[in-house]
C-alpha cells in the first residue's frame, strides 16, 4: 500500500469517531435549540394572553388557541411534553405544553398553551443530513489537503528512493534531491554514507580478488612451467623425483583450478553479472550436452531428456554457469552404466543421475568445500546455488533410497521490488 | 620466426623464452610496458605474446599500437585475469589467442604453433610426425594415404602430440588441453587413458607404429627416437 493510501486510511478511520460523536452532538444541539423556541414561543403566547385579559377581563380570546379547565389552579406555570394523535395521517406527534393558571371571575382556570415539537425521527433525519454533508466536504478538503502536502512534503524523499532503488552498486554515488526537512537530510546523509562504504568495499573487495587472482596466478604459472621443465630434464636423465615433480605440477594445477572456481565465484556474489537478456535454456543445456558427452559416453551413461522451450529473463553468462555445473556435476559423480536425465519446462529444471551411496544431509553438499565421499563437489554448486539465490530461485536437493542424486531448480516470478 | 614476449614476472618470461627457444623460436623479451613498446616500434616481429597487467601499462594499448604498426603480427594474450570483459576486449582488438595464467609451457607450444600455421608462416597446414600427416584445416589425420578416424578428442590429443615431440605431456597437462576448465570432469587419470588406448588401436590399425609412449605414473610423451 503505498504511503498516501495508508494516510488516507488512517485519516478515515479516524474520522469515523468524529462522525458518531458529532452525529450525537448535533442530535442534542437541535433538540435543544428546538424546545427552546417553542418554550419561549409559548411564554411569549403567555404573557400575550395574560395581559389580553388583564385589559379585557375576558376569555372568549382564550378558546382560539388553549385548552380551559375551569376549577383548576396552579402554584405556577410549567412545562410538560405530551403526544397527540394527529387526525390527518392518524399518528402520535409530540407536542410541548405550557400549563398556568388564571383568575377571572373570582374562579380559577387552568390554562394549557401547546405547540407542535418536531418529532426526534425528524431530528434523526436532520441530523443525518447534516453530518453527511459536513463529511462529504471535509473529506473532500482532508484530500485535496493531503495530496498537496504529501506531493511538497514527500517529495525529496520519493526522490531519494527512486535514486536508491535505480542504484547499482558499480555506478557512481547518486546524489539525492536536496530538501530542508531535518529527517530527511538525516536518511540522504546516512544512506550517502552507506552507500559509499557498500560502493568502497566492493570495489576493494573486486580489487583484491583479482590482485590476489593476479598474483597467484602468475606465480602458480612459474612454479608449473619449472616443474614441467625439471619433469622433462629428469625423465631423459632417469634421475629420480619424477614422481614427486608430478605431484607439485598436479597440485599447483589444482590449486589454479580451485583459484579460478573461487574468483568465480566471488563475482557471481559480487553481482559482476548482471547484463540481463532474454536466454533460450534449452539452446544452453543443447550445448551443454554436446560438451559433456563424451565424458558420459566414458563411462556408459545413458542421458534421457525432456526439454520444452523455455525463455528466461537472466545473464547469459550465468546461465551457463549454472547449467554447465549442475550437467558437469550430474556427469562427474555419476557411476559406471548410470543414467542421467533432465527435465525442463516453465516452472523447473530438473537434474536426476544416479550416484555413490551417499550418507548425511544433501543440502550440505551445496556448501562451499563441502565433500563427498569422493572427493569435493561444492565450489560448482556453490555457484549453482549462488546464482539461484541472485534470481530468487530455489534450489533443492535430494537423494532417493536408490542413490538417485536428484537437483531441483524452480524458476518463480522475477523479483519485484514493489 | 620472431617471437617478443612481453611479461612481467622475469621467472615467468625467463621459463617462457627458454621454452620457445628450445622450439627453435627465435625470443625477443621485454618485462615492462616502456621497452616492449619501443621493440615494437624499431623491429618487426611474427609473433606477440603479451601479459593484459603490466607494471606501467596495459598490454592491450601494445596490441592497439602493433595492429597500428605491423597489422599481421600474431598475437598471443596472456592474462591472470580470467575475467570475460579482458578476453573479449583482447580479442576485438585483433588478439588471435588468450591464455590464462596458470598455462602448460606445451600447451603454449601447441597454441605458438597453431597460430604460425594459422598466419601461415610456415606454408603449409598440415604436421607430419613419423609416418603420420595431420591436416591442421580439414581436421583429419593420415597414414600414407589411410585415413585414421579418430573423434574430436583423438584428434586434439594427437595434434597436441605433434605439438609438442619428445616432450613429457602429463595426464592434467593433456586434459586441460582438451577441456580446459572442465577438466576436472571426470577423473582425468582415466579418460586420458582410455583416449590414448584408442588412439594407439587407431593408429595400430592402420599399420602405423605405436609412437605415444606411456611415462609410467606421469603422462605420455611422443617418442621422437622412433624415427
Amino acid at each position: 500500500m503505498k504511503l498516501i493510501e495508508k494516510t488516507f486510511l488512517y485519516t478515515a478511520i479516524w474520522l469515523l469517531p468524529v462522525m458518531i460523536i458529532g452525529s450525537i452532538y448535533c442530535f442534542f444541539m437541535i433538540e435543544y435549540i428546538a424546545y427552546e423556541e417553542t418554550d419561549e414561543y409559548l411564554t411569549y403566547e403567555m404573557d400575550r394572553l395574560k395581559n389580553f385579559h388583564k385589559q379585557h377581563n375576558a376569555l372568549h380570546e382564550f378558546h382560539k388557541t388553549a385548552n380551559l379547565i375551569p376549577n383548576k389552579r396552579y402554584e405556577k406555570p410549567f412545562f410538560k411534553d405530551t403526544m397527540l394523535l394527529e387526525p390527518g395521517d392518524n399518528e402520535m406527534v409530540p407536542y410541548r405544553e405550557l400549563h398556568f393558571s388564571i383568575k377571572h371571575e373570582e374562579q380559577n382556570y387552568g390554562v394549557i398553551l401547546r405547540h407542535l415539537l418536531p418529532g426526534r425521527d425528524d431530528i434523526v433525519q436532520g441530523t443525518f443530513f447534516i453530518v453527511i454533508g459536513l463529511m462529504l466536504l471535509i473529506a473532500i478538503i482532508i484530500i485535496l489537503i493531503i495530496n498537496l502536502i504529501t506531493g511538497k512534503i514527500w517529495k525529496p524523499f520519493y526522490g531519494t528512493l527512486n535514486k536508491l532503488i535505480n542504484f547499482k552498486i558499480d555506478s557512481p554515488l547518486p546524489t539525492f534531491p536536496v530538501t530542508s526537512i531535518k529527517e530527511f537530510k538525516a536518511l540522504n546523509g546516512t544512506l550517502l554514507s552507506l552507500l559509499k562504504k557498500i560502493s568502497d568495499d566492493y570495489r576493494n573487495n573486486k580489487e583484491f580478488n583479482e590482485n590476489a587472482s593476479h598474483e597467484l596466478q602468475t606465480h602458480l604459472a612459474v612454479i608449473r612451467a619449472n616443474a614441467e621443465k625439471l619433469l622433462n630434464i629428469s625423465y631423459s636423465n632417469h634421475t629420480i623425483g619424477i614422481n614427486e615433480l608430478d605431484k607439485i605440477y598436479t597440485a599447483s594445477t589444482h590449486l589454479s583450478q580451485i583459484q579460478k572456481s573461487l574468483l568465480l565465484l566471488s563475482k557471481i556474489n559480487n553481482r559482476e553479472f548482471s547484463k540481463s537478456t532474454k536466454v533460450d535454456l534449452c539452446k544452453i543445456i543443447t550445448l551443454s550436452l554436446e560438451t559433456f558427452s563424451e565424458a558420459a559416453q566414458l563411462r556408459d551413461i545413458s542421458i534421457q531428456t525432456h526439454i520444452n522451450p523455455v525463455i528466461i529473463e537472466m545473464d547469459i553468462g550465468l546461465a551457463e554457469i549454472l547449467i554447465n555445473n549442475l550437467i558437469k556435476n550430474a556427469v562427474k559423480y555419476n557411476v559406471q552404466n548410470g543414467f542421467l536425465s533432465i527435465l525442463l519446462n516453465n516452472s523447473s529444471l530438473v537434474v536426476k543421475n544416479s550416484g555413490q551411496p551417499f550418507r548425511g544431509d544433501p543440502n550440505k553438499l551445496i556448501e562451499r568445500f563441502a565433500r563427498g565421499e569422493n572427493g569435493n563437489l561444492g565450489i560448482g554448486l556453490a555457484m549453482v546455488k549462488q546464482i539461484c539465490e541472485i534470481y530468487h530461485f530455489t534450489l533443492n536437493y535430494s537423494v532417493s533410497d536408490t542413490y538417485d542424486h536428484i537437483l531441483t531448480v524452480y524458476f518463480q516470478p522475477a523479483f519485484n521490488p514493489f | 620466426m620472431k617471437i617478443l614476449i612481453i611479461e612481467d614476472n622475469i621467472k615467468l618470461l625467463e621459463a617462457i623464452s627458454e621454452v620457445l627457444s628450445a622450439e627453435q623460436f627465435l625470443c625477443v623479451t621485454a618485462d615492462r610496458f616502456d621497452s616492449a613498446y619501443e621493440k615494437l616500434l624499431l623491429y618487426s616481429y611474427d609473433i606477440l605474446i603479451v601479459d593484459i597487467n603490466l607494471p606501467d601499462g596495459s598490454g592491450l594499448d601494445l596490441i592497439r599500437a602493433i595492429k597500428k604498426h605491423n597489422p599481421s603480427t600474431g598475437i598471443i594474450v596472456i592474462s591472470a585475469r580470467n575475467s570475460l570483459d579482458n578476453k573479449i576486449e583482447g580479442l576485438e582488438l585483433g588478439a588471435d589467442d588468450y591464455l590464462t595464467k596458470p598455462f602448460d609451457m606445451a600447451e603454449l607450444i601447441a597454441r605458438v604453433k597453431s597460430l604460425f600455421r594459422r598466419c601461415n608462416f610456415l606454408g603449409t597446414d598440415t604436421v607430419t610426425f613419423s609416418d603420420i600427416t595431420i591436416d591442421v584445416t580439414s581436421r583429419t589425420a593420415w597414414l600414407s594415404n589411410t585415413r585414421i578416424d579418430l573423434t574430436k578428442s583423438e584428434f586434439e590429443i594427437l595434434l597436441f602430440f605433434f605439438s609438442n615431440p619428445g616432450r613429457v605431456l602429463t595426464r592434467a597437462c593433456i586434459a586441460e588441453h582438451i577441456w580446459g576448465d572442465n577438466m576436472d570432469l571426470v577423473d582425468s587419470f582415466d579418460f586420458i587413458y582410455s583416449h590414448i588406448k584408442n588412439l594407439r588401436k587407431k593408429v595400430s590399425a592402420c599399420g602405423g607404429k605405436d609412437i605415444i609412449k606411456a611415462v609410467y605414473g606421469i603422462g605420455y610423451k611422443l617418442e621422437t627416437n622412433n624415427k
